[in-house]
């Protein structure tokens, strides 16, 4: 082998082992920048969890009837709230509630982990009605507690009230 | 309800072209060191590249189908550290003489196989990492039981002075590898269920919050721990890494610097004792600060290995001299401990700084993780994992390049050596899981 091909090949070996690299960078920049636009388009594309307005509470647990859905997302659009967590280990945690629902518990794929011994892993659940939000206990072990009350049923939220699961206290805001 | 929202294909399709690139650089690499070494092509160049590519695309299959949603990046990065290394150690083997071992990337190609197919095993076994946590005092049991296996009389054996092997029958083992994985795990399940006691606010004093008196029990106990490995098996490396992860862990627990600060300054002030009674670590000490000695440089055991290694970096330069080009084989040990120099000499800083970026990216997804899990345990477990790799590789290179003093360790993924790969594969699927697990988009955690 020549020394000028032997040159090229070694010179060609680096080449390709920074372009590989220079990929990995590519899908990682790529992963970056494109997850937001993911979600959007993902949550746009799920079944809508509430039922129409009118039939309100009662419907909470039904997933299948999605009618209405086109106000429910224009609305979340328009003025999130906020969850505050004022007392417990997530002490200061915001969450912008710019969703249908919110999964509470124990289980790492709920929007709010709560790593507790009292908390269940599905412990609660709140859901957009209308322009409020109201809060169900899933049959968690130790309960949901809506200003010093446990709740048996699904509670409207009312800016301020205390809401405590285990040893994390939050409140709806906005 | 969840898993209809996944993107699927998507992360494993990028993971396949990324393989596939991997498996044709493997391809390259593999024929540049024959046409350099001994200027033709051989056929056996074949089963080199065969095996550990069949191997990898079982892996892949199987996350396919088994943790569809795992990251895209850490398969294709794991196989390529893997295969340069086997690259460097085949590269070395075909200019050994006759009465040498050139046998040893043959081992290593069959380790590479049997590793892969572990970690695709431990990804079958784990269905969520979340289970590992229910076995905490048994991992920590298992991690002290692998560590004193070697002290056991029989079975034990010395390696250059170290206490680190297990031998039974023809099969050498060194059971500290996966130690580490035991013990990552301990760490992890012991430090969620103290995290809240350990970061106690206790008095504050030089600008430090002091945790009270009693909290400081565990950190003493791993430091004895890890002192104990110093001196009964006469191994610097392996006593490091641990005590590094656990500091590395209780910090990210506790965000407490304070149990960093004293960890760090308890570990320097063993090892000064350690060097001054113990002529084994004194020696790597000595070698560390003036290697160019004379003396130390013709004292067995002194400072020539690093020398040479020295002098290898020097002679590849920023391009290197290419594969087959330079002499790396002149140091002891270059496909073991010097793997770094070998690829330094004849891939320059270029290639070395490529490695280090695939190591870096790597480390970088193993933090991404953590942040990205909500619960603690697998934040303290994914960085755990991640720092392994990390401090493993800080202490080697380190030691290399005259960073840190010369301890024998093996380079993650590149080192010639089954231990070290099967654990560190072992690493790679528990990664993958825990990437897998990660709660879905868009969800926010604290």
């Amino acid at each position: 082998m020549s020394e000028l091909a032997l040159f090229i090949v070694r010179a060609g070996f680096l080449l390709v082992l920074w372009l590989f690299i220079l990929s990995i960078i590519a899908i990682i920049r790529a992963d970056l920048f494109s997850e937001r636009v993911l979600t959007k388009v993902v949550e746009k594309n799920m079944p809508t969890a509430l039922s129409s307005p009118t039939t309100g509470i009662t419907n909470l647990g039904d997933f299948s009837a999605a009618p209405g859905s086109s106000s429910i997302v224009t609305a979340i659009n328009a003025t999130p709230s906020i969850l505050v967590v004022i007392d417990g280990p997530l002490q200061g945690t915001e969450l912008i509630l710019d969703r249908k629902e919110l999964r509470i518990g124990r289980a790492p794929n709920s929007d709010l982990v709560l790593d507790d011994d009292y908390v269940s892993t599905q412990h609660a659940r709140i859901q957009r009605i209308d322009d409020g939000w109201v809060i169900q206990d899933l049959n968690s072990t130790n309960g949901t507690y809506v200003d010093g009350q446990r709740i048996g049923a699904p509670v409207n939220i009312k800016p301020d009230m205390q809401i405590r699961i285990g040893k994390t206290i939050f409140e709806i805001r906005g | 309800m969840a898993r209809a929202n996944r993107v699927v294909p998507k992360k494993r399709n990028l993971e396949l072209f990324m393989l596939l690139f991997g498996f044709g650089l493997y391809a390259f690499a593999l024929a540049q060191v024959q046409l350099a070494t001994i200027l033709i092509l051989r056929p056996d160049g074949w089963f080199y590249w065969s095996l550990p590519v069949v191997a990898a695309t079982v892996f892949h299959l199987v996350l396919r189908f088994r943790a569809s949603d795992a990251d895209p990046l850490i398969l294709p990065i794991g196989f390529l550290l893997n295969v340069l290394g086997i690259m460097m150690i085949y590269r070395l083997d075909l200019v050994k003489s006759a009465n040498e071992d050139n046998s040893v990337a043959y081992r290593q190609v069959i380790w590479t196989v049997v590793a892969i197919l572990i970690a695709a095993t431990v990804l079958f076994l784990v269905k969520t990492h979340l289970s590992l946590r229910r076995y905490i005092y048994i991992s920590m049991a298992v991690g002290v039981l692998l560590l004193v296996l070697p002290l056991v009389p029989v079975i034990g054996k010395t390696v250059s002075g170290a206490h680190l092997w297990v031998s039974i029958g023809p099969l050498s083992f060194q059971p500290g590898e996966l130690a580490k994985i035991a013990l990552c795990i301990f760490f992890a399940g012991y430090l969620t269920s103290r995290r809240e006691s350990l970061s106690v606010v206790g008095r504050k004093a030089f600008g430090l919050r002091i945790p009270p008196a009693r909290e400081l029990g565990p950190i003493a106990f791993i430091w004895l721990a890890s002192l104990g490995v110093l001196v009964l098996q006469r191994d610097l490396g392996t006593s490091l890494l641990f005590f590094g992860l656990f500091l590395v862990m209780i910090y990210v627990a506790t965000g407490r610097v304070f149990y960093v600060l004293v960890g760090f300054v308890m570990f320097v002030a063993g090892a000064l004792v350690a060097s001054r009674l113990m002529s084994y670590v004194g020696g790597r000490f000595d070698a560390w600060l003036d290697p160019l000695n004379d003396a130390l440089y013709q004292a067995p055991g002194g400072s020539y290995q690093l020398v040479q290694s020295m002098f290898g970096l020097a002679h590849g330069g920023l391009f290197g001299t290419g594969l087959g080009g330079g002499l790396p084989q002149i140091v002891p040990l270059a496909q073991s401990d010097f793997i770094v120099s070998a690829i330094g000499e004849e891939l320059g800083l270029v290639g070395l700084f490529a490695v280090f970026s695939l190591y870096l990216v790597l480390i970088a997804r193993a933090l991404r993780i953590a942040n990205a899990h909500a619960d603690d345990f697998s934040k303290l477990l994914s960085i755990g994992l991640g720092f392994v790799i990390a401090l493993q590789l800080f202490i080697v290179v380190g030691g290399v390049l005259r960073v840190v003093p010369l301890t024998g360790l093996t380079t993650p993924l590149l080192t010639a050596g089954g231990s070290s790969l099967v654990a560190n594969w072992i690493i790679i699927g528990l990664l993958l899981r825990l990437s897998d697990t990660l709660p879905k988009a868009g969800t926010v955690t604290e």
